[in-house]
């Protein structure tokens, strides 16, 4: 039994998924399912469909170097059996993946260090550029509105004007 | 495999039908479904049977054979089965000359064939082996990979002369 890489997402392919499509030259290409398989199909370059892994480590957004990755390498060459030796790797397989996902979240928080300051700065240049759209904080005040003032206006004795025209 | 063989009954069904109104039941696409399908070319990829060319990958001389027959199976040939053909098109100077009749093994399928582990596995083409009723191969080399359910069907002959194994 081995678990294989989909070669569109590099995803783990467990037993009994996917489809296997060997061409003419000897080169099998493992899906693990048929959305996968239908993009290869569509002849998709998986370095360009957003979604992959293939992307996601050309574009830098995922680890591509680290210690944790040299544990999942390629060997061809089968392990005698030992109870021991399977009891250790599968404990170091959990440890190793608690690494690697601790690394993973520090990649990605480094990916994102600056963004808080730049979306702050951001805003701050366009709430002064946009001031005018903004209403002022007090100009809907309920209790400002309520008293009411009394404005006098004096009235000119006309008398004398209407009756000349 | 059980939803699997009901799409194939399907495709095997309308491939048939299609057989029935015109004259060619082995071409896999008619131009009634070019024009359904868009540029992704969705093949229906169904049986070996009747009138399917397929490939041969020995040197037995033939290049191109049609099946008359599918030994074992009602609907046709799979991966690894053994059909009855007609050569079409051979080689000048070969063992088996055009207009012949040979048996041949499947050994390349455009179908997927369900492994015992519930993968699937399919290939580019359909290609065969000719063979004699012994079911020992005719030719003396084998080109292009070959997939490993030959042994299950006993065909350890052309296994070994394969060049890749699927």
């Amino acid at each position: 039994m081995r678990l294989e890489k989909c070669w569109f997402c590099s995803s783990t392919v467990y037993p009994g998924h996917g489809i296997q499509f060997v061409r003419n030259d000897a080169k099998i290409f493992r899906f693990c399912r048929s959305k996968c398989h239908k993009n290869f199909k569509m002849k998709r370059n998986p370095r360009k469909v957003k979604w992959t892994k293939a992307y996601r480590r050309l574009h830098g957004k995922d680890m591509t170097q680290d210690a944790t990755f040299e544990f999942e390498r390629k060997r061809n060459r089968p392990e005698r059996y030992d109870r021991n030796l399977t009891e250790n790797t599968l404990k170091a397989i959990k440890t190793i993946d608690k690494v690697r996902s601790r690394r993973e979240e520090t990649h990605h928080k480094n990916r994102m260090k600056g963004k808080a300051a730049k979306e702050r700065k951001e805003a701050r240049k366009e709430h002064d550029q946009q001031i005018h759209m903004l209403v002022a904080p007090g100009a809907q005040d309920k209790h400002l509105s309520a008293t009411k003032v009394t404005v006098k206006v004096q009235h000119e004795s006309n008398d004398e004007n209407r009756m000349e025209e | 495999m059980a939803t699997n063989s009901a799409s194939n009954l399907f495709h095997v069904g309308r491939s048939l039908l299609r057989g029935l109104s015109s004259s060619s039941s082995g071409m896999l696409r008619s131009p009634q479904e070019t024009t359904f399908n868009s540029f992704l070319a969705q093949q229906v990829r169904t049986f070996i049977q009747m009138r399917t060319n397929l490939k041969v990958v020995d040197n037995s001389g033939a290049k191109r054979v049609m099946c008359i027959q599918a030994l074992k199976g009602k609907k046709g040939a799979r991966l690894g089965d053994t059909i009855v053909a007609s050569v079409k098109e051979a080689q000048p100077g070969g063992k088996v000359k055009k207009g012949q009749v040979v048996c041949g093994v499947v050994v390349r399928a455009a179908m997927p064939k369900g492994c015992s582990d519930g993968s699937e596995v399919k290939f580019d083409d359909n290609s065969v082996v000719l063979v004699n009723k012994q079911g020992e191969p005719i030719g003396t080399r084998v080109f292009g990979p070959v997939p490993h359910e030959l042994r299950k069907k006993k065909h350890v002959k052309i296994l070994s002369l394969a060049q890749h194994m699927a």
